[in-house]
């Protein structure tokens, strides 16, 4: 039974990190459909969400508790990532949407750069531990084998917060304005659609699952400036093996990588906990190599 | 003013511009001390990869967040065979062997990234090659056998020869600027000849290159591999500049470092690239002197977006931004500036 135990501890750690890395990976898509662009600061801007909370639940601890204080620092980061998202769509990315795409990367990381330097002055480079309402290291027993709290209440966030945005993607105004903007903004902006708006919403809306991603993480990793800068590869990794234009696939393919990384890393010993994040590379490589499309993609046919 | 402007076009008095800076490059060294000549040192190593990074970025038109990688890949191929006893045992053959290497092995490695990269359309290079330094560090820990582990290895054999005639520093010096200057000339001839045009014509447009003959795919990959090249000499000439080289050094954030480097000199830029260079080393250098370490990456990143805004074509566009300006001062109808911006927009800039 050790071996099934083992085995089932792997499959859902790599469920819990997978989750962050498709909650990251989701937000890039999101981005990606709204403007076509490829955010590389969304991890950086998970990790300023992420010291918002600490700071608030830092601040509010000794007054209401740990609970109530990280609490309303979830609440206060969602707001903040929300305004944050939208601000950098309407103050820096709108002059770079409709340009060369290579030149609005450069600027994403360039704001990747300046918000990781932002965070070392304020918060310094050192590992911060963050509050949570319970010690990351707690775990239950089913039978023989145990299974990590965090791990399996991570997993399962992330899949109420992913049924919430299919919901508003599906069924309210907002979604399907934004959907209309990521399929055709000038026919959208045609039919009366304020896409100027509706871009700003759908970048604060990937912020905030960036925000919640990072939060959810930071209990576990600690918070540094550079935290998700590993988050970012995997993420992006699943992006490209998912497929860009498909939010499933892209989910599927972050928890899909991460429980593979995770198995490879225990039952291959060249691979170890040190190189596992090459697990994502090489499955990048050999589905470049295969399926340029991505597994769940469908292939572009360019008009000229 | 457009006398002036006239004025710096001639041939004539380019090639006297160029043979006045060539002195200087020459000369400086040996009256000036050990620190600047230090800085100059680093100045033309990181102009290197920057000029690499331009080719694949600037000229081509995909962005790489990988050339760390590849000037750490360089720098470990040259102390392995600096290091080791074969490689002793060949005298002063040593370290042509070393330069070898690291033109080779990092060469083999970026074609082989490339040739699954340049699949994709788009910006898959950007997203393929940033996982690079990240699996570049702990691989170098793993490999300790060859890259000496999280400590790193030094290479102490960059010695002057005869230290009454030239100093170490001054050496070091004269070393990096050779392999600069035959490096960058490269460069500029391979931009301006059939390679040029074709990378050019695979930024403009991928379905235009393809209804021409022109593989974007092909040149894609080609671009790619010279860029490593280049990235392995920088890390061959890193050994000589700081004789030492660790994990540390292939850090991901030097790698975006140098993308910023490339825009903030100028894309598509032969000066450009020594102006990242400059820009590369000299921020980092500036801030820790002034005691303002920790704002280094805050003002690079407000530098690189700032640039983006109000410069895309970089610093090495600047006198013709200027003269732009002053044009359109004159004759305020003559509206010579484009709607959108670009950073990898302007192929004519040399």
């Amino acid at each position: 039974m050790g071996d099934v135990g083992t085995f089932i501890q792997l499959v859902v750690d790599g469920l819990a990190n997978g989750s962050i890395y498709a909650a990251l990976a989701l937000a890039i898509v999101l981005v990606n459909q709204a403007t076509g662009l490829i955010n590389f600061s969304q991890g950086g801007m998970a990790v300023l969400s992420a010291y918002i909370a600490l700071t608030v639940s830092n601040l509010l601890a000794p007054s209401i508790g740990v609970a109530g204080a990280v609490t309303l620092g979830i609440v206060v980061t969602l707001i903040f990532s929300f305004l944050l998202g939208a601000i950098v769509e309407r103050v820096i990315m709108r002059r770079f949407e409709r340009g060369d795409p290579d030149t609005a990367v450069v600027a994403t990381i360039g704001l990747f750069t300046l918000i990781t330097g932002l965070c070392g002055i304020i918060w310094s480079y050192n590992f911060l531990p963050f509050p949570w309402y319970f010690p990351v290291t707690d775990s239950f027993m089913i039978g023989t084998i145990g299974i990590s709290v965090w791990s399996l209440t991570t997993f399962i966030a992330v899949l109420v917060v992913m049924a919430v945005l299919q919901i508003v993607f599906r069924s309210t105004k907002l979604g399907l304005g934004l959907r209309a903007v990521a399929d055709n903004p000038v026919s959208a902006a045609l039919s009366g659609l304020k896409v100027g708006p509706l871009l700003m919403a759908g970048w604060g809306l990937a912020a905030m699952l960036g925000a919640i991603a990072g939060t959810l993480v930071a209990p576990k990793l600690q918070l540094s400036p550079n935290m998700l800068d590993g988050a970012l590869v995997y993420a992006l990794a699943a992006v490209i093996i998912g497929g860009l234009g498909s939010p499933i696939g892209a989910v599927v393919a972050a928890l899909g990588i991460t429980v593979l990384e995770n198995l490879a890393a225990y039952y291959v010993p060249i691979i170890g906990n040190d190189l596992k994040i090459a697990v994502p590379f090489i499955a990048l490589f050999l589905v470049l190599i295969f399926r340029p499309q991505g597994l769940f993609g469908r292939k572009v046919v360019v008009r000229v | 003013m457009t006398t002036v402007a006239s004025f710096f076009r001639k041939p004539l008095v380019l090639w006297i511009i160029g043979i006045a800076i060539a002195v200087i490059l020459v000369v400086l060294p040996l009256v000036s001390d050990p620190l600047i000549n230090q800085t100059l040192t680093r100045i033309l190593v990181a102009a290197v990869a920057v000029l690499g990074l331009n080719v694949i970025m600037g000229y081509t038109g995909q962005v790489s967040l990988g050339q760390i990688f590849f000037v750490g890949v360089g720098a470990y191929a040259a102390a392995f065979v600096l290091r080791s006893e074969w490689g002793q045992s060949l005298g002063a053959g040593v370290y042509v062997v070393a330069f070898l290497f690291a033109v080779v092995i990092p060469g083999v490695v970026g074609m082989i990234v490339a040739l699954a990269a340049a699949r994709l359309r788009g910006l898959a290079i950007a997203m393929v090659t940033i996982a690079l330094p990240l699996i570049g560090v702990p691989l170098a820990k793993r490999l300790s056998d060859i890259t000496g582990g999280s400590q790193g290895i030094s290479v102490r054999y960059f010695k002057s020869p005869d230290p009454a005639i030239l100093a170490d520093d001054q050496w070091q010096y004269f070393v990096v600027l050779i392999i600069a200057a035959a490096v960058f000339a490269l460069g500029y001839f391979l931009v301006r000849g059939k390679y040029g045009r074709a990378f050019a014509i695979v930024k403009a447009n991928e379905a235009v290159a393809a209804s021409m003959g022109v593989s974007p795919y092909r040149y894609k990959v080609l671009a790619f591999t010279i860029a490593s090249i280049f990235g392995g000499i920088s890390g061959f000439m890193t050994l000589v500049a700081y004789q030492f080289y660790s994990p540390d050094s292939l850090n991901f954030g030097h790698s975006i470092e140098l993308v910023i480097a490339t825009i903030v000199g100028g894309s598509a830029s032969i000066a450009g690239s020594v102006l990242g260079g400059a820009f590369y080393v000299l921020v980092p250098q500036l801030t820790q002197a002034w005691g303002l370490g920790a704002f280094t990456l805050v003002i690079q990143g407000i530098v690189i977006i700032l640039i983006l805004f109000v410069l895309p074509g970089g610093l090495a566009s600047l006198p013709k931004a200027i003269r732009r300006r002053m044009k359109k001062h004159r004759t305020p109808d003559s509206d010579g500036r484009s709607a959108a911006p670009s950073a990898t927009q302007d192929a004519s800039t040399h």
